[in-house]
């Protein structure tokens, strides 16, 4: 899938899953806590020892939330995981390669050094790789579940500055309208020839650039307008207006974490020796 | 219900916009700008709510002249409500009910009477089903109504609007206008709109003035406007279709046609079965 495609489909799953009607506050307390205990259980972390169980069952939980109980295509939820992973992966190798102390796996004979794979520094890598793919696993569930005005007004509820909140909320609209605005552009480039070279696909594409940064000044100033004829006072308020969380919800995210905190405490010395 | 006097605005590049124009418009009235692009109906309208300020001349409303501090254009602005031409322009925040709210809001209302005011509106131009939708989820058509029920959140005693059909499918421009002559009707709205599809006019407008150059050239009826062909090609515009065929049935064919031409299809019809009738006899 392409980028914007992929933006427009988690977009439109935050709006149109499941689990779209409910309180924003327990998915982000559900998301927030798991991914905030999953990641600070790396504090018991061994070295040369793989710890996967706590990510391993956050991971679980997570998917077959955001897959089950929210009905998000898997095709979908396997196309947002392929950027991260890749990355992920390209960075636990680094990781493996340069870290760690230690007892040594390999020793690579350079003629001018040694240089030395350590068993901490694979364990590093491996613990490092469950531990993201686990906190991926919360965002992720976060992102495909809640949309972003929902959010919005939940960074008001918890006191974020009023500025802030502003901005994303207005970055999120106009997004996807320069998005489109852009695609439009670059299709009337191509339909009037634009040569396929690597200069001038860069000339296209700067002239695509300034034109579109034209655009949003422009667009912005009338927006400022239409905005002002409706009494904007310098400050955008927000309707707080979103279903209330149920307390058994909330009870039963803290009961889960109650859970996850214990067994991060049971397993913190068990794992994978190497 | 609003008087203009000697209205003049001469943008900052030095292009004189509106030129010397003085007109007065009724409480609950229907009235129509007509003029090609460039012809001032837009920045005539602008200054309605105050979003421009006229460079020289004077607006009341209800023999008030219009003040431009905050306080004044907040009260001003709840009882005249602007819908733009782009609803791009006008939507701006993430969701429906969001941008709808963003009016009432800012009249300082509790969150309850705001929830109130939304729904209340989004019902009135059909768009309820869509409240937590976000704006680039709706078609153009519905992308107007979420605009103009932002406005109608507000509970405006007039509304403007700009090009109100302009980038519209047959269907979506025929529901706006049902929708904006049940608001005259049941709500007593006074209603002003810019437009140069002239086919809508007669369906719409009370009262239409025809604008060329920054200057109102006619002012009447649509039935007395139209019926003078040479004023109407002077300043760029056409009659509507039906009262072209009517005028061409006349002059070239002789046909015992009135003097106002029909403009609508009922008109049309009415003065077909007369003619059928004198020619029978």
């Amino acid at each position: 899938m392409s980028h914007p495609d992929l933006y427009a489909e988690v977009d439109k799953s935050a709006y149109t899953n499941a689990l779209a009607k409910s309180s924003p506050v327990t998915k982000t307390f559900f998301a927030l806590s798991a991914l905030l205990i999953s990641v600070s259980a790396s504090y018991f972390d061994m070295p040369g020892v793989i710890s996967f169980i706590v990510p391993v069952v956050v991971f679980t939980i997570c998917t077959s939330l955001t897959l089950g109980l929210a009905k998000v295509k898997a095709h979908l939820y396997l196309d947002l995981f392929t950027y991260p992973i890749l990355m992920l992966i390209l960075s636990c190798i680094f990781i493996a390669l340069f870290f760690g102390s230690g007892t040594p796996v390999i020793e690579i004979p350079l003629h001018w050094a040694t240089w030395t794979i350590f068993k901490s520094g694979i364990s590093m890598s491996v613990n490092t790789f469950f531990r993201v793919a686990g906190a991926l696993s919360c965002l992720f569930f976060l992102v495909l579940t809640t949309s972003i005005t929902d959010l919005c007004v939940l960074l008001r509820r918890i006191r974020i500055p009023q500025a802030m909140v502003e901005m994303s909320m207005l970055i999120y609209r106009y997004i996807f309208l320069f998005l489109e605005i852009s695609a439009k552009m670059s299709l009337a480039q191509k339909l009037r020839l634009k040569r396929s070279g690597w200069l001038s696909s860069i000339r296209s594409l700067a002239m695509l650039t300034g034109s579109l940064f034209i655009r949003t000044l422009d667009q912005g100033e009338r927006t400022l307008v239409a905005m002002n004829a409706r009494g904007y006072d310098g400050e955008m308020h927000i309707l707080d207006d979103f279903p209330s969380a149920r307390k058994t919800a909330l009870v039963g995210i803290v009961l889960f974490d109650v859970l996850l905190i214990a067994l991060v405490l049971l397993t913190k010395t068990s794992g994978v020796v190497l | 219900m609003f008087k203009l006097e000697n209205l003049s605005h001469r943008y900052s590049d030095g292009t004189l916009a509106i030129d010397n124009v003085s007109l007065n418009f009724a409480r609950g009235e229907r009235v129509a700008f007509l003029g090609t692009n460039g012809s001032g109906k837009t920045t005539l309208l602008n200054h309605l709510n105050g979003i421009l300020k006229p460079t020289s001349g004077n607006i009341y409303f209800e023999d008030k002249p219009l003040a431009y501090d905050a306080k004044s254009l907040l009260t001003l602005r709840k009882r005249v409500g602007f819908v733009f031409q782009d609803p791009n322009d006008q939507l701006f925040a993430s969701s429906v009910k969001q941008d709808v709210a963003f009016g009432p809001l800012n009249l300082g209302y509790t969150a309850d009477r705001v929830k109130e005011l939304v729904n209340e509106a989004l019902v009135t131009v059909g768009m309820s089903e869509y409240v937590d939708k976000p704006p680039h989820f709706l078609s153009g058509g519905q992308k107007k109504r979420v605009a103009l029920a932002g406005v109608l959140a507000m509970q405006p005693e007039v509304i403007i609007m700009d090009e109100p059909t302009s980038s519209l499918d047959p269907i979506a421009i025929s529901d706006i206008l049902h929708l904006l002559l049940q608001l005259n009707k049941e709500k007593g709205i006074t209603l002003l709109l810019a437009t140069h599809d002239v086919d809508m006019v007669p369906l719409f407008a009370e009262k239409l003035y025809i604008l060329n150059k920054g200057k109102v050239v006619s002012e009447g009826t649509p039935k007395t406007i139209f019926s003078n062909a040479e004023l109407i090609r002077k300043v760029n515009l056409r009659s509507p279709r039906i009262a072209h065929l009517f005028e061409v049935l006349k002059k070239e064919n002789g046909l015992p046609i009135a003097d106002e031409y029909p403009l609508t299809i009922s008109e049309a019809r009415k003065e077909i079965l007369r003619l059928l009738k004198t020619t029978e006899k």
